[in-house]
């Protein structure tokens, strides 16, 4: 493995085939160009590392580890009910039978004591205490009252006492309904008012908390490892090539400017689209896995709506549009940045730099107000997000998508400029 | 008919002048050498000729075309050797080549013959397939030459084309830039070798402080030379004292 990535001959015998197709291009110096970038690409770890790698095995860890971590079948949650009035024993057995449904593994025991040191050595996550005159509360009209005891730092706490408080709900409406059977008042009585909440959506289905998120932030999170993936392979394309004192000789051939940047940003643009696919797909088989292992208590609907055809084209193309605008608006920042730089470190810390100026606006756009959205759409960067929202949140404002994309366009078309201007300059090819 | 002429070259890097005023003309079909300590200006001379550093003043041409009017024109005629060889480490030998070939327009067929013979004569075959990053300052030095001198352009540009080549290699480097002036082709190299631009060289420019201190042929210098040590010569050329009544 660290071989394959040295450069050494492992890799270096992969791509020679690659190589060899370099004698039958055809007689295009930006096609011979963007070749000699992806061999290197290849051989270079950092870019493998940054393109392929980090994406198809960090995707699906960061979306399915919270999912399943809370999922209470992969590590049940510990429930220790400690009964101390016989007539509590009813509400316990319910607790106790939860094992079934949820996996959670529920002890119960009688009589009192103090198992709070048990909260504290992790050995339970939550204690359920059902004290002495519970039962006779309840029964005699009154509210009969339970004690959780949990740890307010972990997070399977938590997971316990919502399937916990499930039973308890439950138990707390049965009682009400035999209390108000009693007097004869009915349910209806005693609930005046209820909102029903019904959605709005352009699709007309129904949008789940899960489907938003997933729709929101996925396309995020794919524009911007396309950026920072192939950002690295950006610096190593300038910064680098200039450190490795290659630049001098590559300008000696009869080749414009224009011709070696086109050459240069079709590799990049190359990669940053493998790079997001990869982050997408991964990032899809993550939220699968999650699902499909947390279902029954996460909402499983996001996926089979994402999977709708119509919906689905219309996303990917939304997907892939935000990512090879975003990846060559970004390259053509980092590019410009990368000419700025002696070296290879320096341009790191401007690319480092400017994927916080980038990730900023995109973090930031769900929670701006509607109002701002006009505005939004025509400013570098959240125009790109607002692509994005527009083309997978909001689809069918044709205006809205339009302007955001122009300006998209235009701001790529600018910083392409600005790149070109700096990537001939004397400075650049001696520092 | 001459191939390449520099007038009035001059650069300035902030205030300092790196090369001031400098003209020469070289015949085509000869071999003429740019001669001077470090820090003379040789490679900054170079480096306009070749267009990639803008002349402050002054302009060079090549084959009649001027490098700053038309810098892709003169390009096209010049094969370039830079005084840091420009190699990829991360490209084999072979591919090295490739890429300036086809960066070069050259075609397939031509294209694989001249870097099969160039791989042979340099003694390179072997290293055909390793990463330039895994071979010596000399290999990839004469990777360099191999990929200057590749569509075999009119004018050839070496900065100090020997530099840590082998005795062997450094002759067979030598014994192809004598052919290739005499198949009607130009080359200008720099060099510390006196002893080189003696063997190689048909004129001869000695360059200090960025100023031209003498031009002539090489039968000039080794009849200044004759009754001194060539070497003397030369340091007493640098420091600007004329010699003999020949300059
Ligand atoms: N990019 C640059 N910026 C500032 N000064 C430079 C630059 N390039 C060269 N110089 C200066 O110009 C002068 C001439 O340099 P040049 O490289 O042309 O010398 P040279 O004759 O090739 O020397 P050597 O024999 O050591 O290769 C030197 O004093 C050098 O420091
Ligand atoms: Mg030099």
């Amino acid at each position: 493995m660290v071989r394959l990535f040295k450069g050494s001959s492992g890799v270096v015998k992969f791509t020679r085939g690659f190589g060899q197709r370099g004698y039958a291009l055809p007689d295009a110096p930006w096609l011979v160009v963007a070749w000699k970038e992806l061999l290197e690409a290849f051989r270079d770890r950092r870019t493998m590392l940054n393109v392929v790698l980090l994406p198809v095995i960090l995707m699906p860890v960061v979306i399915s580890l919270p999912a399943l971590m809370l999922n209470p079948k992969t590590i049940p949650p510990k429930i220790l009910v400690v009964v101390d009035d016989p007539g509590g024993m009813d509400l316990a057995r319910r607790m106790k039978s939860l094992r079934n449904e949820s996996g959670a593994l529920v002890t119960v025991v009688s009589g009192g004591g103090n198992f709070t040191n048990l909260i504290l050595s992790g050995e339970v996550d939550l204690i359920v205490e059902i004290p002495k005159g519970f039962y006779e509360n309840v029964s005699s009209g009154r509210t009969g009252e339970l004690i959780y005891y949990y740890d307010p730092y972990g997070a399977r706490s938590s997971v316990a006492m919502g399937i916990v408080q499930e039973v308890v709900n439950q138990y707390s409406e049965e009682v009400l309904r035999e209390r108000l059977r009693a007097i004869n008042v009915s349910e209806e009585y005693i609930r005046p008012v209820v909102a029903v909440a019904k959605q709005i959506t352009s699709t007309g289905g129904e949008a789940t908390t899960s489907d938003i998120i997933t729709a929101m932030v996925l396309p995020m999170m794919v524009g911007l490892i396309a950026i920072t993936g192939a950002g690295t392979f950006a610096i190593d394309m300038i910064a680098g090539e200039r450190e490795r004192k290659t630049l001098e000789a590559l300008f000696t051939n009869p080749v414009s400017r224009g011709q070696l940047l086109m050459g240069k940003f079709t590799a990049l643009t190359l990669l940053s689209l493998v790079s997001g696919l990869a982050t997408l797909l991964s990032a899809l088989i993550g939220v699968l896995f999650a699902v499909s292992s947390a279902s029954g208590y996460a909402s499983a609907t996001a996926i089979p709506q994402l999977m709708e055809p119509s919906r689905l084209l219309y996303l990917s193309f939304g997907i892939l549009m935000t990512v090879a605008l975003g990846g060559l608006t970004g390259n053509a920042v980092m590019v410009t940045a990368a000419s700025f730089a002696k070296t290879f470190k320096e341009a790191q810390q401007y690319v480092g730099f400017l994927t916080l100026v980038l990730v900023v606006p995109m973090i930031a756009i769900p929670y701006a107000p509607q109002s701002l959205y006009p505005v939004l759409r025509l400013l570098p960067v959240s125009s790109l997000a607002m692509f994005a929202r527009d083309m997978i949140v909001n689809p069918g404002e044709l205006g809205a998508v339009i302007s955001s994309l122009a300006a998209s366009i235009l701001y790529l078309i600018a910083f392409l400029w600005l790149s070109a201007r700096m990537f001939g300059r004397e400075s650049v090819i001696f520092g | 008919m001459v191939a390449v002429e520099a007038i009035s070259l001059t650069k300035a890097f902030g205030d300092f002048l790196a090369v001031r005023d400098l003209s020469f003309k070289v015949e085509e079909g000869s071999v003429f050498g740019l001669l001077g300590p470090n820090g003379a200006g040789k490679t900054t001379t170079l480096r306009m000729i070749y267009g990639v550093l803008r002349p402050t003043s002054g302009t060079a041409r090549v084959m009649g075309v001027d490098v700053r009017e038309n810098p892709l024109e003169v390009k096209r005629m010049m094969g370039v050797l830079p005084e840091d060889t420009g190699v990829y480490p991360r490209l084999t030998a072979e591919e090295n080549l490739i890429y300036f070939g086809k960066l070069r327009g050259m075609e397939e067929g031509r294209l694989r013959r001249r870097v099969d013979k160039l791989l042979d004569i340099l003694d390179l075959s072997e290293k055909r397939f390793v990463i330039a990053d895994k071979l010596s300052r000399g290999q990839k030095q004469k990777l360099a030459f191999a990929r200057a001198i590749l569509d075999e352009p009119p004018v050839l540009l070496l900065d100090e084309p020997t530099l840590g080549v082998d005795v062997m290699s450094a002759r067979e480097i030598r014994r192809m830039i004598g052919e290739y002036a005499s198949s009607g082709r130009t080359v200008i190299l720099s060099t510390h070798n006196m002893w080189e631009v003696e063997r190689l060289c048909d004129r001869i420019a000695i360059i200090s402080e960025g100023t031209l201190r003498y031009e002539g042929s090489r039968e000039d210098l080794e009849r200044l030379a004759g009754e001194k040590e060539f070497e003397d010569i030369f340091v007493r050329l640098v420091r600007g004292e004329t010699v003999g009544k020949a300059v």
